[in-house]
């Protein structure tokens, strides 16, 4: 494209230099060039920036998730009209996960954004973090209320979910309390995935290490 | 003589400066410490993230150690947590995040540890009660060398 475009402005010079009766045709031949150029940009544009770009589809599947309320919820079906904003956590991570979790209402406050943005936590170890435990991790970030929704489901689930979007986990720790209680710990995929209104996958970022600026500015290109 | 007698005249001022430097510098502080030291470990900027009873919650803090000798700390504790321990987070390939348990942070002389997100922190576990923002818990923390320092941890989100 650029060999043409090269050869195209040779023709122009080429052009201006010839007689004063060809002036006109040089005019219109600029006229052409720039417009068939700005076409171009703007294509380019279309194809590469705004965040348009598809990386996944996750149509192809229906989780049956529970909320934190206790209420079924189908991904992606049920949020198909929203853009999602979905991270991966578990309640027994205060640090990692908590960094995740609050990272996402960082994004909802800095953006002040109208009603159609669901910021969605969902849980890798639905063992432990049943809707209840769910709902009160919520409440501690003050995030028990729309537009936040933290999900829950089946073990055999959830572990179909995570699969399907590239979440992987693993235990790396045991401990026992006074109490007799083992407590465990996960290694874990660090993710936040950016989920158009149709249910596909727009963008994927490390969940804690990510500036909310970013996760910010690329949720605000999908925005009318 | 003459000259004993000029070295007379000049050295008065300079004991009296030397004195003066004795008498007003350093504040008292023992002479091992160097020059900017507090002489003793001071913990600050200590907060943790609200969190639900029976649940999970990290302490963040940073910590100085003003004196000239080094310390290590070597374990926590709190009231308000069955399980109180080091922990450090840390990335792995392919974007894997883990945590793992630390038994012991070094403090050598004049250093500063830092705990905060995404590293070194101190995981509270099994919580006897529920954190909430503008509550104040205490943290013991112990060391080698200095012993234990109870601080106040106040619960804030981030």
């Amino acid at each position: 494209m650029v060999r043409q475009q090269v050869l195209f402005m040779k023709e122009m010079n080429d052009e201006k230099c010839a007689t004063v009766q060809s002036v006109q045709q040089y005019r219109s031949s600029r006229m052409n060039w720039l417009l068939r150029n700005t076409v171009l940009a703007l294509a380019l544009l279309l194809v590469t920036g705004c965040g348009g770009e598809v990386r996944d589809d996750y149509n192809d599947s229906s989780f049956e998730l529970v909320d934190q309320n206790g209420e079924a919820v189908h991904f992606p079906g049920d949020f198909h009209g929203d853009l999602l904003m979905m991270g991966f956590v578990y309640t027994n991570c205060p640090d990692i996960c908590g960094f995740i979790t609050a990272n996402l209402k960082k994004v909802y406050q800095e953006a002040q954004s109208g009603s159609d943005v669901t910021y969605v936590l969902v849980t890798f170890d639905p063992e432990r973090d049943t809707p209840e435990v769910l709902r009160e991790y919520a409440e501690a970030f003050g995030m028990d209320a729309s537009p936040f929704r933290f999900l829950t489901g089946e073990p055999e689930v959830i572990e179909e979910m995570m699969e399907r979007v590239g979440v992987r986990t693993q235990i790396s720790y045991t401990s026992e309390g006074d109490d007799g209680r083992v407590n465990y710990l996960l290694n874990h995929s660090d993710k936040i995935l950016l989920i158009n209104r149709s249910g596909q996958l727009v963008m994927e970022y490390g969940g804690s290490m990510t500036p909310v600026d970013i996760l910010l500015e690329d949720l605000q290109k999908l925005m009318p | 003589m003459t000259r004993i007698k000029k070295t007379a005249w000049y050295g008065q001022p300079c004991v009296i400066v030397v004195l003066l430097l004795l008498l007003s510098g350093c504040g008292g502080e023992p002479e091992t410490e160097s020059p900017g030291l507090s002489g003793e470990i001071t913990i600050s900027e200590a907060w943790a993230r609200p969190a639900a009873l029976g649940r999970v919650t990290a302490v963040y803090l940073r910590g100085e150690n003003g004196s000239t000798e080094a310390d290590t700390l070597i374990s926590v504790s709190s009231d308000v947590a069955v399980l109180s321990e080091m922990h450090e987070s840390y990335e792995q390939e392919g974007g894997m995040a883990g945590m793992r348990e630390v038994t012991s942070v070094p403090l050598p002389p004049a250093a500063t540890i830092v705990m905060e997100p995404g590293g070194l922190h101190v995981m509270l576990m099994q919580l006897r009660q529920a954190l909430n923002p503008g509550d104040e818990i205490v943290l013991t923390l112990h060391f080698a060398r200095s012993g234990e320092m109870d601080i106040p941890v106040i619960v804030r989100e981030p």
